[in-house]
This record gives structure tokens, C-alpha cells and sequence, in this order.
């Protein structure tokens, strides 16, 4: 049975530009999107930033209203019966905000469960076991103020299950941690899969989502352009290699003189403190260096590495070297 | 299922009451708008008015104690949502299955009772300081008169929290609406010493009726039967005032899953 059923989800924003000369501006967050999540699953929505992953989370968690289209949490319509569904989810957001500093984590946990309705001894009980899963059992009592950004994340985790729902929507929990501190929270997800919940996650991070998830989609510009396994959307990129170049000052001349040849698929750039790393994709794999390092000769280049393509690189192909 | 739900409402009302009070105690700004604001207006009241007889003491002690119940009403249980916004908690507790209106009267409900404090600091001042004799004509109907005075008002705030997200130019005035209730809902000297053209609005407005009980029960100049006007006027307001919250809160929730103004991000 689905958990989670989307149908042509379209969302528009508007916004209102000028003082005097006022007009409305109409943004497309979701175009259109359908998908379904199955009870039980741990699914990966993933786009670059913009690409609609938040706003299809706020619909799925009530706190949007859809421009058009249908939207159902475990038969539960989001719209016509929100309160329904409120009581079989829970959500957090990326970044420290939603909780109340001035108190303790436990009083926190506390405050929220009377807010969800659970019996206080229930939540005399549930508290430790959730400080303990979150890894806060030892901080509980200090005031949320004091908290690092990882364990707020991970107050919000415990904040979220005190009623224990059955369907979860995780919008980038592992934003901003530092290694250590994503590490921690990608095991209380698995703790969480094992309890059988369903598990809607969103992350920018395709090492956690390959790891992670059962399903991805992927969605850019608001749209939806794959839905498959991990393994399956890696297929896509089966016949390319990604050669990894080390580079010093590369202009977006460079990059565009690039991205005309035929014999790369695409191209990204990451900033990495002084240098660039380029990440090229092409189905010559190891025989396309020589050309490459002649098109790069007026760059100055170090460690070159070609590597079989991961899930990162299927992204990269299907968001078009958007990153 | 009714009784049920009754007492898991009661239950967050409570628990979201004992949280403000906690977040009150803490927070210098409402300190000084509950009691420290009250203090000051009891203290000058009493001062020009001082040798007037205990009746103008008790008339002041009860008066300056409604200035910091109004004030509190506006400022604290006004932005009671917005302050949830600002401090991005507001999408986590819409998220929630209890209603947000039910968090919002608790919140009220908590800063008015707190806000009582502010007469009996008034009391002890008066009692103390200045040597007044005070004393309640008609305690127990005063009490009630107290009740009544707490569910009508947090009836306006219930108002007031959702018209001020709305409308932020609403809010902007929040600061003219102070004084001009405090003298229009006769506080702290009868209305009758204002032109005769604001009578009317004073008598739209629940915090006059309330006055106008409290001061009649502790004086115990007021008969009755118009004790009992008093009450049955402010229970009409509370009844309107609830329904009439209902649909803004209603209407406030759609607005802001359609605009997207639930986070400040």
C-alpha cells in the first residue's frame, strides 16, 4: 500500500514587485509532479537548491496549500482533512530554528508532547528513550541555547517522534553537521527504517541518499526528471567515466570551450579553497585525458583521476550539470 | 470521544499556560509591561489623588491593576503568534494536531491571570505605602466579576493575535491603542468626564463592562441587577468574540499556507 501519493502537485508562489507600480510575479516551485512512496520505505527526493524539495515537503506536512493537483498521507487528503494527517507525521526541517531555546531539551520534549496529545506518563517514558536514540541522554537537561547545530537537528529528531508516527519527512536533517555529527544522525535514520516508519528524505548529500534510501527522485526546476533505485539511476551513467582534474584559476571560458566538445557529457565545477575540481563526464573514459589536457594547456593542472561513475554523476547528468 | 478531546485540550491549555508563565518570569519586557508599567500608574494615581478617602484608593488600586490586564492583552497575547513566527517556531506548531487556537488561549490564558498580579501589587502599595484601608464590598461578586473579566479578555485576544499577523499595519498601531482603551473603558476615572460622543465606543469595547463590574463590586456601589447587566454583556461579547475567532483563526491558517507566511526564512 502507498503512503504517500502525489498527483500533478503544482505549487506557484506569488510575490509582489514595486511601491507604486505594484505587479505580481508568479514563481513555478512544483510543476506538475507525481509520485508515490510505499508504507514502509525510506524515499530520497533530491534536486539542486530551487528545485522544489522543501516546498513539496511543506505541502506533504499541511503547512502549504497546493496551487493544483492531489496530495494523500496514508489515504489522508493534505487539504480537506489536514488535521488527519497531522496526527501521523512528523517533520523537520534543515537548520536550528523550531524549537524553544529558553528551555531544556526535556522540557522541550515535554512542552511538544502535550502539544501531540500523548499521555504525560507515556511521555515520561518515551523522553529517555529518545534522548537516548537521538544520542542527547547526557545533555537533556541543559538549555537548548547551548546546543551544537548537530544536536538541535537531533532534538528535532526526538521532537518528532514523541507520538511516534508512522510517516516522517526529513528535509535535509544532515545540513550544515559537521562528518561525525551526519554520521550519528544518518544511524538514527537507519534506526528509524528498522522500526518500519515510512521516510520521506530530502538531502543535497548523494553518498547519504545512495546509502540511505530504497527509491529516489529526482527533481529540478520543479519537475520531476527520474524516479528509480539507486542502482538503477547509476545504470544511466553506466557507459560514461568521470574524470576528476585538480585545476588552479579556471575561467568560464574555459569551462565553456569544454562543454562544446562532443566527446564530453558534461561538465561541473566544485570550489575547493584555492583550487577547482572539474568533474567531466565522458563515455571515452581514460583515452579522452590527452585531449583534455591539451584543451586545458593554458590552465594549470594537477592530480587527474578517472573513476566509474557514482550516483552523484547520474544526478549531475540528469540535472544537467546543474550544480 | 467528546470528553476526550476535552481533556486533551484542557491538558495543552495547561501545559502551554505553564510554559508562558515560565518564559514570562524571564523576559524583562513583559515583567515591566504587567507590573513595573501598572506600579507607575497606581503610584502617580495615587499621588493626586491622595486624600481623597479609600473609595478613589480602591478605585485606583482596581484601575491601574486593569491597565496592566490591557496592556498585557495587547502587547503579550497580540503577538502571541507572530512571536511564534519571528522565532520560527510558528510552522512547527501549525504542523501539530492541536489547533493553533487552542495553543493561543492558553498563552492568554496564562498572561491575563499573570496580569492580575499587577492589582494586587497595586493593593499593597496603596495598603502599605500610602496607609489606605482597603477593603472588598462585595468579594464574592467580585470574584466572579475577576472570571468574567479573564474570558472576555482573552476572547479579544483570541481577536487580536490573528488580526495583527493579517494585518502588519494593524500592528503598527498597536502602541496608539493603549492609553486611548485605558481612559475610554474608565479605568482609572469615570467616563462621564469624556465628551459625550465616545460614550458609545466605550460601550463597544469588553474591557469598559469589565470595569465597570469590578468597580461596581468592590465599591459595592453598583445594585445587583446591574452587576448582572454587567456580566450578561460580557459574556455576550465573549460569545461573539469566540465565534468571530474561530474564522479569523480560519481564515488567518489559509492565508498563510497560501502565501507561504508561516516562516520568516
Amino acid at each position: 500500500m502507498n503512503a504517500i501519493e502525489i498527483s500533478h502537485l503544482r505549487r506557484i508562489y506569488k510575490t509582489t514587485i514595486g511601491v507604486i507600480r505594484r505587479s505580481i510575479k508568479e514563481v513555478v516551485a512544483v510543476d506538475e509532479i507525481s509520485l508515490d512512496v510505499k508504507e514502509g520505505e525510506l524515499f530520497g527526493l533530491l534536486g539542486p537548491n530551487g528545485a522544489g524539495k522543501t516546498t513539496t515537503v511543506k505541502v506533504l506536512a499541511t503547512l502549504l496549500i497546493p496551487t493544483a493537483g492531489k496530495v494523500s498521507v496514508l489515504g489522508y487528503d493534505v487539504v480537506k482533512e489536514g488535521n488527519e494527517v497531522r496526527k501521523r507525521i512528523g517533520f523537520i526541517f534543515g537548520g536550528e530554528r523550531g524549537l524553544y531555546w529558553r528551555l531544556s531539551g526535556i522540557d522541550n520534549l515535554r512542552y511538544f508532547g502535550s502539544l501531540y496529545h500523548v499521555d504525560p506518563d507515556a511521555v515520561k517514558k518515551r523522553i529517555p528513550y529518545l534522548l537516548e536514540l537521538v544520542g542527547l541522554k547526557d545533555r537533556g537537561k541543559e538549555k537548548v541555547d547551548g546546543y551544537s547545530r548537530g544536536m538541535k537537528q537531533r532534538l528535532h529528531v526526538a521532537r518528532t517522534l514523541l507520538h511516534n508516527p508512522p510517516v516522517l519527512f526529513l528535509d535535509e536533517p544532515t545540513i550544515g553537521l559537521d562528518p561525525v555529527g551526519a554520521r550519528e544522525f544518518r544511524q538514527v535514520i537507519r534506526n528509524l527504517q528498522d522500526e518500519k516508519k515510512t521516510i520521506l528524505l530530502t538531502t543535497h548529500y548523494m553518498f547519504e541518499a545512495d546509502t540511505l534510501c530504497q527509491r529516489v527522485a529526482v527533481i529540478n526546476h520543479g519537475c520531476l526528471v527520474a524516479l528509480d533505485t539507486p542502482s538503477a539511476l547509476k545504470e544511466h551513467v553506466r557507459d560514461l567515466n568521470v574524470i576528476e582534474l585538480e585545476m588552479f584559476g579556471v575561467s568560464n571560458e574555459v569551462i565553456q570551450r569544454l562543454r562544446s566538445q562532443p566527446f564530453i557529457d558534461s561538465v561541473a565545477v566544485e570550489n575547493r579553497d584555492q583550487k577547482q575540481v572539474m568533474f567531466i563526464q565522458s563515455t571515452r573514459g581514460s583515452e579522452a585525458v590527452p585531449d583534455l589536457l591539451n584543451l586545458l594547456a593554458d590552465v594549470r593542472v594537477g592530480r587527474v583521476q578517472v573513476r566509474e561513475p557514482t550516483l552523484e554523476d547520474a544526478y549531475v547528468r540528469l540535472v544537467g550539470g546543474d550544480v | 470521544m467528546i470528553l476526550g478531546m476535552i481533556k486533551d485540550y484542557g491538558r495543552t491549555i495547561l501545559a502551554v499556560a505553564e510554559m508562558t508563565v515560565r518564559w514570562t518570569l524571564i523576559d524583562s519586557f513583559v515583567i515591566f509591561t504587567i507590573f513595573i508599567q501598572p506600579l507607575i500608574v497606581a503610584l502617580l494615581a495615587l499621588w493626586i489623588l491622595q486624600d481623597k478617602g479609600n473609595d478613589v484608593a480602591m478605585f485606583v488600586v482596581v484601575g491601574s491593576g486593569m491597565t496592566g490586564l490591557w496592556s498585557g492583552l495587547l502587547f503579550i497575547c497580540g503577538n502571541s503568534i507572530n512571536i511564534e513566527r519571528w522565532s520560527g517556531t510558528l510552522e512547527t506548531l501549525v504542523g501539530l494536531p492541536t489547533p493553533l487556537e487552542v495553543i493561543v488561549f492558553g498563552k492568554c490564558l496564562a498572561n491575563i491571570s499573570f496580569s492580575l498580579l499587577a492589582m494586587a501589587v497595586s493593593y499593597i502599595l496603596a495598603a502599605w505605602f500610602f496607609g489606605y484601608t482597603l477593603s472588598l464590598n462585595q468579594p464574592l461578586l467580585f470574584v466572579v466579576s475577576m472570571l468574567l473579566t479573564v474570558i472576555s479578555f482573552i476572547s479579544f485576544g483570541l481577536i487580536i493575535a490573528p488580526i495583527f499577523v493579517m494585518n502588519p499595519s494593524i500592528q503598527q498601531w498597536q502602541n496608539g491603542l493603549e492609553f486611548p482603551v485605558y481612559m475610554l473603558s474608565g479605568f482609572l476615572f469615570p467616563i462621564a468626564l469624556l465628551p459625550g460622543w465616545t460614550t458609545p465606543i466605550s460601550y463597544l469595547l469588553p474591557p469598559y463592562w469589565a470595569a465597570q463590574a469590578l468597580h461596581g463590586t468592590s465599591s459595592g456601589n453598583a445594585p445587583f441587577e446591574q452587576i448582572l447587566l454587567y456580566w450578561g454583556i460580557l459574556l455576550a461579547f465573549c460569545v461573539v468574540y469566540y465565534l468571530l475567532a474561530g474564522a479569523l483563526f480560519k481564515k488567518m491558517l489559509v492565508k498563510a499556507r497560501v502565501d507561504a507566511t508561516l516562516d520568516m526564512e
